[in-house]
């Protein structure tokens, strides 16, 4: 019986991080595909430099660079005001879709 | 004018050739990476920490010179760049990014 209690107890008190949904992503992604769905595509502004990569990346990091974005912890402008308008479940469910099989 | 245009194509270019990466340099500084990227840069040891591993060379560099300038704030990589040249930053990037990784591009 304790068990079970401990066990709730550790789940509690994980990080609240939103719970990813990659199949609720397919409807807020349309905004990421523009850059980040063609290989080997550049940003033009401020700098000309290659979009990264980000399927494969784990969802936990590519959460944490949404996140930096909406605090203005980096600077791309585009990236700023996309992230701007995520919520936290956005977020999630973005990270997941882009995470799936990343280990 | 046309004598401006012609300094500033040459000030642009020069400046994007000044420091060519070097993987194998790259690969001898890359200890202190590897303790978080792993050591190929495609094993992290944390769920928050990027994969490097095939990423593209300029956006890698980028990246690090953002954390040098300050753009991309975060106290991990902060600290770990201060001690870095151009120059290194430069093999770095292209030491991982000729690196074979899961990294791919879906739609």
């Amino acid at each position: 019986m304790r068990i079970p209690l401990a066990a709730a107890l550790l789940v509690l008190s994980l990080p609240a991080y939103a719970q990813g949904n990659a199949e609720a992503a397919k409807g807020k992604i349309s905004m990421c595909i523009g850059c980040h769905g063609i290989p080997m595509y550049k940003t033009a502004f401020p700098e000309v430099y290659s979009v990264p990569m980000i399927a494969g990346q784990s969802p936990e990091y590519i959460v944490k660079a949404l996140q930096a974005y909406r605090a203005g912890d980096r600077s791309h402008p585009t990236m700023r005001g996309i992230a701007k308008g995520l919520s936290d479940q956005d977020m999630a469910d973005v990270a997941a879709y882009y995470g799936k099989g990343a280990k | 004018m046309k004598r401006i245009l012609v300094f500033a194509l040459a000030a642009f270019f020069g400046a994007q050739a000044h420091a060519a990466g070097d993987a194998g340099s790259g690969q001898q500084k890359s200890q202190a990476c590897a303790a978080c990227h792993g050591a190929d840069g495609n094993a992290p040891t944390g769920p928050d920490f990027p994969r490097l591993a095939g990423q593209h060379y300029d956006y890698l560099l980028k990246a690090l010179h953002d954390y040098k300038s300050g753009a991309r704030k975060n106290p991990i990589m902060g600290g770990q760049v201060a001690g870095l040249s151009a120059q290194d930053m430069a093999d770095l990037a292209a030491y991982y990014s000729s690196q074979k990784g899961s990294l791919h591009v879906i739609r």
